[in-house]
C-alpha cells in the first residue's frame, strides 16, 4: 500500500509537488498521468528515497523510506524510464548479481533465470554483454530482474517507451498478474490508451497538484462523457492556450 | 552482508566483461598500446637512473638528496593521489549513473561510500603504479639493491594508495555536504582554506632552520624535503620501511608497514562512518543543485560580445562549448588542478631561490618548465579537446544539418581550444621566465615554443578527434583511451619533445660555453625554422585529415562551402 500525505517538493523557486495526497491500495494498478514536468517522476523518486520531500509524508506499507530505507527497498521494485544497467556484465551475470543483491538462494535464482529468460525471450541473449543489447531487450532484462525479489510495490516510470507491441503486451500481462496476486503498482505514462486499458484508477497531475482522480469510467461519467484524452487536455492546458 | 558480496561478484563479472571487450579489440591496437607502454616505462626508468647518476656526481649534497628523494617522491605521489581522489570520488559518488541504481537497492549508505571509495582508489592506482614502477626500478638499479626492494615497495604502496586517496574521498564528501551553496561564501571559504593550507605547508617546511650548510642548500633547492622526511609523515614511513626491509632490518620495516596499514584502515573506517552520516544528505544536496529552476548564464556579458566579433554560427558553437565546460565540475576541476599546481610552483620559484642559480641552471629550468606545461597541455588536449566532437554524440545531427558547415564546426572547436590553452600556457611561461629573471632571447624562445605547442596540440587533438569520431560513445574516458586517443597523446608528446629539445640544448650549450655566438645564432635560426615547419604540419595536416574523414563518414552530406538554401 502507498500513502502520500500532503507531499510538497520545491527546487528553489520551482514547486514540483504542491500538497499532493493519494492512497493506492494493495492489488491496485494506479496510472499517473500528466504533462512533462508535472511532478510524476518526482513523486516516484520520493517514494524510492532518491529525492527527499520538502514536507509531507510518503509511506510504503505504512513506513516512510527515510525512517527504514533498507527494509522498504526490499519491498519495492523501481524501473526508471532509462534504467541503469552494468554494460560490461552479460545478461546472465546481471540477473545473478541482482539475485545476490537481494540475498535470493542460488537454486531459486537459477530456476527464475530459466523461467524469466524463456518468458522474456532472453534465452538466446543470455551470454551477450548488456552493452550489445537493443533498447527493447534492455527493457525486457530490467523487467525480468526487477520482479526477481518479488516486490510487493512496483514503481514504474514510462514503461512502454520505444517498445514493440509484443513486449508491450508481455509487460501489460506481467503487471496485471502482479496486481491479481495482491501487488501494488504505481506507473506513469503518456500513452492514454494504455492507461485506459490497464489502470484500475487514474490520477491526473498538473503543476504538482492532483486535478483528477478515479477509475477511467468514473472520470468519463464525472466530466460529461469526455474521453480520457479530452479530459487530460482540458485539465492540463498550459496558461494562455 | 549479501549486498556487499553481490558487489564483489559484480566487480568480478565486470572484470571478465572488460577482458572480453579487450579481446574483441584489434590486435594491432592492443599490441601498439602494450609496446608503447613498455617503451615509455623503460625510457622513464632510464631517465630516472640518469638523474640519480647526475645527483651522485655532486658528491655529498647529491648523495643526501638521493637518500631523501625517495621520501619526497612518495610525498609528491601522495599529494597527487589526494587530488586524484577528490576528482574521481566526486565523479563516482555524485556524478555516476550507478548511484541512483544503488540507492534504490538494499545498500546502506556506508556500503555505497566504501564501495565507491575503493573504486576511486582503483582508478587512481594505475597512474600511481605507472609512475612508481620505473622510479623504484631506477632507484634499485642505481643503489644496487636486491630485486626484493621492488616487491616491498609494491606491498607498501597499497596501504599508501588507500591512505592518500581516502583523504581525497573524505575531503569531497565533507565539501559537498557542508560547503555553502552561495558561490560568494563558498569561494571565500575555499580561498581562506587555501591560504591556511599554504601557511601550514610553509610552517611545516620552513626554508631556514638549524641545519648544516649542505643540508640548508639541499632543503632550499628542493621544496617539501623537510616535510617529506618528517617522522610523522607517511612518506617517511614508506621510504624508511622499504629501505629497512631491503637492508634486512625486518622488525623496523614491519613497524613502518604496520603504521601505514593501520592508518589506511583507520581512514577506511572514518570514510565508512562519515559516509553513513553524510553521503545521503550530500547526494541530495548535489542532486538538488543540478535541478535548479533558474541557472545563471555562464559568462553571459563576455560571451554576448562574441556574436559581434565572430560569425553567429561559430559564436553559437563556442558559447555552447564554454557553458558545457563550466557546468561540468569534473572537466574544469581537472584543468584548474593541473594548471593551478603549475602556477603555484612558478609563483614560488623565487622563494626557492631559483633566480639566484647560475645561468646554465636557469636556462635548463626554463625549458623544463616549458616541458612541464607542454606535458599538461598534451594531457588536457587529449582529455578535453580530442573527445569534444565525439561527445556531440547523438546531437551531432543538429550541427551537421544546420547552416554551419563542417569546416566551420571544426574551426569553432579548434579556435576555442587554442584561445583557452594558449592564454593559460603563455601566461604560465611568462610568469616562469619573469620569476627566474632570464634574458630576452631565452624568454622569447620559451614563449614561442609554448605558443606553438598550444597550436599543435589543439590542431592534432581536433583533427584526430574528427578522424576517429565515435558518436555512439558517451563516456569521455572510453573515447580518450581508444586507439585514436592513444595515438593523439603519443603524437602530442612526440611533437612536444621534437620542438623543445633543440631549443633547450642550444641554450644550454651556449650557457656552458660550448657554442660561440655565431654558431648559436645559426642553430637558433635552424631550430626556429624546424619549429615553424613542424607546427604547421602538426596543426594543418590533422585538421585536413579530420575534415576529409568527416565528409566521408557522415551519412548526410552537407554542402562543403556554402549554406544550403531551400529552393521550394
Amino acid at each position: 500500500m502507498i500513502e502520500i500525505q500532503n507531499l510538497c517538493k520545491t527546487y528553489g523557486a520551482l514547486r514540483a509537488l504542491d500538497n499532493l495526497s493519494l492512497t493506492i491500495r494493495p492489488g491496485e494498478l494506479f496510472c499517473f498521468l500528466g504533462p512533462n514536468g508535472a511532478g510524476k517522476t518526482t513523486t516516484i523518486k520520493i517514494l524510492t528515497g532518491l529525492v527527499r520531500a520538502t514536507s509531507g509524508r510518503a509511506l510504503v506499507n505504512g513506513t516512510d523510506i527515510q525512517h527504514d530505507p533498507i527494509a522498504i527497498k526490499r519491498q519495492i521494485g523501481y524501473i526508471p524510464d532509462t534504467p541503469y544497467l552494468y554494460e560490461r556484465l552479460t545478461v546472465t551475470e546481471f540477473f545473478r548479481f541482482y539475485g545476490e543483491l537481494f540475498d535470493i538462494p542460488e537454486p531459486r535464482i537459477a530456476e527464475e533465470l530459466e523461467r524469466n529468460f524463456t518468458r522474456f525471450g532472453l534465452l538466446e541473449h543470455r551470454g551477450a554483454l548488456v552493452k550489445e543489447l537493443s533498447h527493447g531487450l534492455r527493457q525486457r532484462l530490467i523487467y525480468a530482474t526487477t520482479f526477481l525479489h518479488n516486490p510487493r510495490i512496483m514503481l514504474i516510470d514510462e514503461p512502454f517507451v520505444g517498445l514493440d507491441p509484443y513486449t508491450i503486451r508481455l509487460i501489460k500481462d506481467l503487471l496485471r498478474t502482479h496486481t491479481r496476486e495482491g501487488g501494488t503498482i504505481l506507473l506513469t505514462t503518456h500513452i492514454l490508451a494504455i492507461a485506459e486499458d490497464i489502470a484500475d484508477r487514474v490520477g491526473i497531475i498538473h503543476r504538482g497538484r492532483l486535478v483528477a482522480l478515479g477509475t477511467p469510467e468514473e472520470l468519463h461519467r464525472k466530466h460529461g462523457g469526455d474521453s480520457l484524452e479530452d479530459l487530460f487536455l482540458k485539465l492540463t492546458r498550459p496558461d494562455g492556450a | 552482508m549479501p549486498p556487499a558480496k553481490a558487489l564483489l561478484t559484480k566487480t568480478r563479472f565486470q572484470l571478465r566483461g572488460t577482458r572480453r571487450v579487450l579481446l574483441e579489440q584489434s590486435r594491432f591496437k592492443v599490441l601498439f598500446i602494450t609496446v608503447f607502454a613498455l617503451l615509455f616505462e623503460g625510457l622513464l626508468c632510464l631517465v630516472f637512473h640518469d638523474a640519480f647518476r647526475f645527483l651522485n656526481s655532486f658528491g655529498g649534497a647529491g648523495l643526501m638528496m638521493i637518500g631523501r628523494l625517495f621520501a619526497l617522491f612518495f610525498l609528491g605521489l601522495g599529494m597527487m593521489l589526494t587530488v586524484s581522489g577528490i576528482v574521481t570520488s566526486y565523479s563516482s559518488l555524485f556524478g555516476s549513473d550507478e548511484i541512483p541504481f544503488l540507492l534504490v537497492r538494499p545498500f546502506s549508505m556506508s556500503t555505497i561510500t566504501v564501495y565507491k571509495f575503493i573504486q576511486a582508489a582503483g582508478f587512481a592506482s594505475w597512474a600511481f603504479f605507472f609512475v612508481v614502477l620505473p622510479f623504484i626500478s631506477a632507484y634499485a638499479w642505481h643503489q644496487r639493491l636486491s630485486p626484493l626492494f621492488v616487491l616491498w615497495t609494491l606491498l607498501f604502496s597499497i596501504p599508501f594508495l588507500f591512505l592518500f586517496a581516502g583523504f581525497g574521498t573524505l575531503a569531497i564528501l565533507l565539501a559537498v555536504r557542508w560547503l555553502p551553496r552561495s558561490p560568494r561564501i563558498r569561494n571565500t571559504l575555499l580561498g581562506i582554506g587555501g591560504l591556511l593550507l599554504a601557511a601550514g605547508l610553509f610552517l611545516a617546511d620552513p626554508p631556514t632552520a638549524a641545519l648544516s650548510d649542505t643540508q640548508f642548500n639541499v632543503t632550499s633547492l628542493i621544496p617539501g624535503l623537510r616535510l617529506a622526511a618528517h617522522p610523522l609523515s607517511p612518506s617517511f614511513w614508506i621510504a624508511e620501511g622499504i629501505t629497512s626491509l631491503t637492508h634486512g632490518d625486518t622488525s623496523r620495516g614491519l613497524l613502518f608497514f604496520a603504521a601505514l596499514l593501520s592508518s589506511a584502515l583507520l581512514t577506511g573506517l572514518v570514510i565508512e562512518r562519515v559516509g553513513a552520516r553524510t553521503f545521503y544528505d550530500a547526494w541530495q544536496r548535489s542532486s538538488a543543485g543540478s535541478a535548479r529552476a533558474h541557472r545563471r548564464p555562464v559568462l553571459l556579458p563576455v560571451l554576448r560580445h562574441l556574436r559581434g566579433l565572430l560569425p553567429s554560427d561559430i559564436a553559437a558553437i563556442i558559447t555552447k562549448d564554454i557553458r558545457t565546460f563550466f557546468r561540468d565540475p569534473v572537466q574544469w576541476s581537472q584543468a584548474v588542478v593541473f594548471f593551478g599546481l603549475l602556477a603555484l610552483y612558478f609563483f614560488n620559484l623565487r622563494r626557492f631561490n631559483y633566480n639566484l642559480l647560475p645561468d646554465q641552471w636557469r636556462s635548463a629550468i626554463v625549458f623544463l618548465n616549458v616541458f612541464a606545461v607542454s606535458a599538461v597541455l598534451s594531457s588536457l588536449g587529449s582529455r578535453f579537446v580530442y573527445p569534444q566532437l565525439s561527445l556531440e554524440g547523438h546531437s551531432f545531427w543538429l550541427l551537421v544539418l544546420s547552416p554551419a558547415t563542417i569546416p566551420r564546426i571544426m574551426a569553432a572547436k579548434f579556435l576555442l581550444a587554442f584561445a583557452a590553452t594558449a592564454t593559460v600556457s603563455v601566461t604560465l611561461i611568462a610568469v616562469s621566465v619573469n620569476m627566474l629573471g632570464t634574458g630576452p632571447a631565452i624568454n622569447a624562445a620559451a614563449i614561442a615554443v609554448i605558443a606553438a605547442v598550444s597550436l599543435s596540440v589543439c590542431g592534432l587533438s581536433t583533427g584526430l578527434g574528427a578522424v576517429f569520431i565515435d558518436l555512439e560513445q558517451r563516456n569521455p574516458a572510453a573515447i580518450v583511451s581508444s586507439f585514436g586517443g592513444t595515438l593523439n597523446i603519443v603524437l602530442c608528446l612526440g611533437y612536444m619533445l621534437a620542438v623543445i629539445l633543440p631549443f633547450g640544448v642550444l641554450f644550454h650549450l651556449r650557457e656552458i660555453g660550448i657554442l660561440d655566438t655565431h654558431t648559436f645564432r645559426n642553430g637558433l635560426a635552424a631550430a626556429s625554422a624546424w619549429l615553424l615547419l613542424l607546427t604547421l604540419a602538426a596543426t594543418l595536416l590533422p585538421l585536413l585529415f579530420g575534415l576529409r574523414s568527416l565528409y566521408r563518414r557522415l551519412p548526410v552530406k552537407p554542402n562543403k562551402a556554402t549554406c544550403p538554401r531551400n529552393n521550394n
